[in-house]
């Protein structure tokens, strides 16, 4: 282990502070607005330590707002969402590692492909899409939009990550009997536990804090995802800013829950995967 | 024979019978999309409609659509590309009609009764019409006009019973009302149609015109007395310096912020904003008063937005969409967006409604609003014009002064192209 | 397994998702290249075949847009890759708060942009903004600045917020690539008397390049076509400084109701993405996988 000098640490620990003070502020500021009274928001000098404090703007959203069901269909949404990517992502990189090992590049770059179209003009055909066949207002129309989004850096990921798993063990289990379909499900894929927990944690993020989907695809208020329900608090004539933003910390928890207890996970995929190319 | 006939026809009136009851059972289900279904403050009054109105039409049920303001209009358009887009809408009319998203209402509204067709003046009508045919029900808007903050108007040594009446009668007061990390007024630059708005009244009020009378040409340059109002108006934010710095992204929220919060004496809006200010700051409550703008010819008109109720054109129950209208659009109702969230009724029946006559500001502001031109203007690419082209144009005349009588020549240019190419 | 029977287990597993994609994803942006050769005016529609890119070819809001959507990629780029790494060889060397930091840098990511736009907004707001409070409590700025009310300042304000966002993807990327270079080969170095700066260029560097590859194609991507932060924060002012592509493309599509001139607008985005990833994937020799 290289020794450090003093002043070589008090630097690096000077950028750090400083980089995760700047990368913080804003979800402090969200957290602070929040607990404060509507009238001291926006009082000038701005105001970063309250002495009325209070939850006062929890407790009115869940009361005068269904907070809790939009939750559950952010919920039910990004849960689906992750499944689906994870199964397809992981059969489509086995696929073209084991079987294709060429055709892995043109197919990634494809799916790269699909991604460079800016949302806009894709919520249109989408919608003309889902309402064809009969699925508007279902979670299962943005599962569908949200897994498609998650796919291209999730193969991407996989494949270097079932790169770096031996062949062997592929022809080892196949001598034993197993088919392939067997192999990959009960020997590779624990294998690659790391890099499927990364392809869930990614595409959880991506479904969880999309917007513009589930404003286009949903008119019923019992189906609304938590990114609607906050954006429909802002009101041309009132916002209540204090409401707004404690529903967005509300929104923020699960992905600071998921991602704290996992990110090693997400650290060791990428590590593994990725950089093996 | 004859019994078997007997019993056919039994079972086929029968049938019949049951198809007609299970008909009747089957409610029809409305879907009412507007941006204001968002409005806390209106969301009492919304559901409270919904509940009468389904309790008088039984086999009628409305349903709902949230969706935030700014996403309003995208959520439509996306809807209506599907031809599913729901049945009560309200949207810009003229923008809306062009594109085939609406259906002419042409025939419900001549089968009403004249008692109920005369609540609404021709002039407020036109604003809902598009190449003749009607496409909306005016059903509320505002009138803007000059608000002040009485305590810092009395602060400044200014009479309140005496707001300024001219250009430069306003920039008198603006000087007294400016220091102090305090200014007079807020020019609005920001990147929204309201920026558009005032700039029109500022024109107007000079005896200008934007546009001409069929909107094919724009005269903001072109109308020397048009040039003459911009240059005094964008003035404020740097050569009379009586205006709240950053003009550029002062839209209506910065502006409402900045009044609730007593840094501008002075703001250019419609009734709906006391109630935010009020809302922002409970402090506010009271202290502010409303005069005309100001104007340097007689008679200047100010500016009155139009909300209308329409039914989509892939609505699959106009009958019932209609209804829904007709009812919203009553007096109750009417008073009730009045009072709670500060929209002015366009029904020209309730002027002398004791209700009405109970609040003196929304008096004011009914009488300011006489002599008004509605808004929207009439032209399909008015949305983008207002929100885009106007506002690019205001935003680099802020940004550059010396520069305006140039930047507006090309304004003119290019919106008339755009005026023509539809 | 003979040759025939692997291709067919082969394209079992990659059959699921091409499948998938066709359905969901090819139709709409088929209908989008569709759209872009008509002239859309709400329900009606009328091939107009290659119009709309004349008209585009022509149109000095294009070109400049174009311009600011390059200039804002590249710096927030550039910018997610400088600072990305240095903060990840920073957490690299502080063993101890490691994990503690990893998580702080990674909120950004937590908050959904729109989110967290909007409280930049705030945060950078003239009269009321704790930025203009703060700078000025420090005496480093005389009167408040309007961060997002002046052209120059404006991009620059958008591009700190979009670093804000992005650079925890390219920190959690290069952190990975570092944690996996060997230490014989800095002790070899050190053994040499390499200095720092030396040790980075020859030891780290190298085995970076991969990833680095990785992280900008990504990143260019989903920086070109991100709308969410400019979109909430200056709607593309002031006086069209901050009109990146994506914003053209919704204000063309959704105030201006040209559908079909906004999709002209996306697919030649698309196609200056397309060029520019072939290009840059060439470079880095991606395909015949030969890393140096």
């Amino acid at each position: 282990m290289r020794r450090r000098s003093p002043g070589r640490a008090a630097a690096l620990w000077t950028i750090a502070l400083a980089a995760a003070a700047v990368m913080v502020f804003p979800f402090y500021w969200m957290l602070n607005t929040s607990l404060k009274p509507a009238s001291e928001i926006f009082a000038s000098p701005p105001t970063f330590v309250s002495a009325q404090w209070s939850l006062d703007a929890y407790r009115t959203i869940f009361e005068s707002r269904a907070i809790g069901r939009y939750f559950v269909n952010s919920l039910i949404v990004a849960i689906g969402s992750t499944a689906l990517s994870v199964v397809l992502a992981s059969l489509a990189a086995y696929g073209l590692t084991r079987f294709f090992p060429r055709g892995a590049t043109p197919f990634v770059m494809f799916l790269l492909f699909t991604k460079m179209l800016p949302e806009t003009l894709l919520i249109i055909p989408y919608f003309r899409l889902m309402s064809d066949v009969g699925l508007l207002n279902t979670h299962l129309a943005l599962i569908l939009a949200y897994s498609s989004f998650a796919l291209p850096f999730s193969v991407w990921m996989l494949i270097g990550f079932f790169r770096s798993i031996p062949r062997e063990i592929d022809e080892a289990a196949q001598m034993d009997g197993a088919s392939v379909l067997q192999t990959f499900a009960r020997v590779i894929l624990p294998l690659a536990r790391p890099g499927l927990v990364a392809v869930a944690l990614f595409t959880f993020l991506i479904a969880w804090n999309s917007y513009v989907w589930a404003l286009v695809l949903t008119t019923d208020a019992s189906m609304f995802v938590l990114s609607v329900g906050i954006a429909n608090m802002v009101g041309e004539y009132r916002v209540q800013w204090n409401e707004l933003m404690a529903a967005a910390v509300i929104a923020a928890l699960p992905v600071m829950v998921l991602y704290s207890l996992l990110e090693r996970h997400l650290l060791s995929a990428i590590t593994a995967g990725a950089v093996k190319g | 024979m004859n019994r078997s006939i007997g019993s056919l026809i039994a079972v086929a009136v029968a049938a019949l019978a049951w198809s007609v009851g299970a008909a009747a059972q089957q409610p029809i289900v409305v879907q009412w999309q507007t941006a204001n279904l968002t409005e806390s403050q209106y969301e009492p009054v919304w559901k409270q409609t919904i509940v009468e109105f389904e309790a008088a039409n039984p086999g009628i049920k409305v349903e709902p659509v949230l969706v935030a303001r700014k996403d309003h209009w995208t959520k439509f358009v996306a809807a209506s590309q599907a031809r599913k887009a729901p049945c009560i809408v309200s949207v810009d009319v003229t923008t809306a009609a062009y594109n085939g998203y609406l259906m002419p209402l042409d025939k419900y509204w001549n089968a009403e009764p004249a008692a109920f067709r005369s609540a609404w003046s021709d002039a407020m009508l036109s604003s809902a019409k598009w190449k003749g045919q009607l496409y909306g029900l005016p059903i509320w808007g505002g009138t803007y006009a000059e608000i002040y903050n009485r305590d810092l108007v009395v602060k400044a040594g200014l009479d309140p019973n005496k707001p300024p009446q001219t250009f430069d009668e306003y920039v008198a007061w603006g000087k007294k009302l400016t220091g102090n990390d305090r200014w007079a007024t807020a020019v609005l630059g920001g990147k929204t149609d309201t920026t558009t708005r005032v700039l029109l009244m500022w024109i107007w009020a000079n005896g200008g015109e934007a546009f001409n009378a069929d909107m094919t040409e724009a005269t903001f340059a072109k109308n020397p007395r048009s040039l003459e109002a911009i240059k005094f108006y964008l003035g404020l934010a740097d050569k009379s310096a009586i205006a709240a710095p950053a003009p550029t992204t002062t839209n209506y929220l910065e502006q409402t912020n900045l009044y609730a919060q007593g840094k501008i004496a002075t703001m250019r809006n419609a009734y709906w904003a006391i109630a935010k200010v009020v809302g922002d700051n409970p402090a506010m409550a009271g202290k502010s008063f409303v005069a005309p703008p100001p104007a340097n010819v007689p008679n200047a008109p100010t500016l009155s937005t139009v909300t209308a109720s329409s039914i989509s054109a892939s609505c699959q129950h106009p009958d019932a969409a209609w209804k829904f209208i007709k009812f919203d659009a009553d007096r109750k109702w009417s008073i009730a967006r009045a009072k709670v969230a500060n929209w002015m009724p366009l029904r020209n029946d309730l002027a002398d409604d004791p209700e009405i006559k109970a609040d003196p500001l929304l008096g004011q502001f009914v009488r300011i609003g006489r002599n008004a031109r509605s808004y929207p203007l009439p032209h399909p690419a008015w949305a983008e014009i207002a929100a885009n082209d106007i506002v690019d144009a205001v935003q680099k005349a802020l940004l550059a002064p010396d520069k305006t009588d140039e930047i507006f020549r090309d304004l003119d240019a290019r919106l008339t192209k755009k005026l023509r190419d539809i | 397994m003979n040759a025939r029977l692997r291709r067919k287990a082969g394209l079992a597993f990659v059959a699921p998702t091409a499948l998938f994609l066709a359905a969901v994803i090819v139709f709409p942006l088929a209908h989008a290249f569709y759209t872009s050769l008509h002239r859309v005016r709400g329900l009606n529609a009328t091939f107009i075949g290659f119009g709309n890119y004349a008209r585009l070819a022509d149109d000095a809001t294009f070109w400049h847009s174009l311009g600011v959507s390059f200039a804002f990629t590249a710096s927030a780029v550039a910018l997610h890759l400088g600072i990305g790494l240095a903060l990840a060889l920073v957490v690299n060397e502080l063993r101890a708060a490691r994990t503690a930091l990893r998580i702080v840098f990674l909120t950004p990511w937590m908050v959904a942009p729109a989110v967290g736009a909007t409280i930049w907004l705030w945060l950078l707001e003239p009269q009321f903004g704790v930025v203009n409070y703060l700078l000025r409590a420090a005496g480093a700025i005389a009167a408040p600045v309007a961060w997002l009310g002046e052209p120059g300042t404006a991009l620059a304000s958008v591009v700190a917020v979009d670093v804000w966002r992005g650079v925890p993807f390219v920190m959690l990327l290069m952190l990975a690539g570092l944690q996996t270079i060997p230490i014989e080969q800095y002790e070899a170095a050190s053994i040499d008397g390499a200095g720092a700066w030396t040790r980075f260029r020859f030891v780290t560097w190298p085995n970076l390049r991969y990833l680095v590859v990785v992280a900008t194609t990504l990143d260019v991507i989903n920086t070109i076509r991100h709308y969410d932060i400019i979109g909430v924060m200056t709607g593309g002012g002031p006086a069209g400084a901050t009109e990146v592509l994506p914003v053209l493309i919704y204000n063309t599509a959704f105030r201006g109701n040209r559908l079909g001139e906004a999709a002209a607008i996306g697919v030649a985005l698309l196609g200056i993405v397309l060029v520019l990833a072939v290009v840059y994937v060439r470079t880095a020799r991606l395909d015949d996988g030969t890393r140096r």
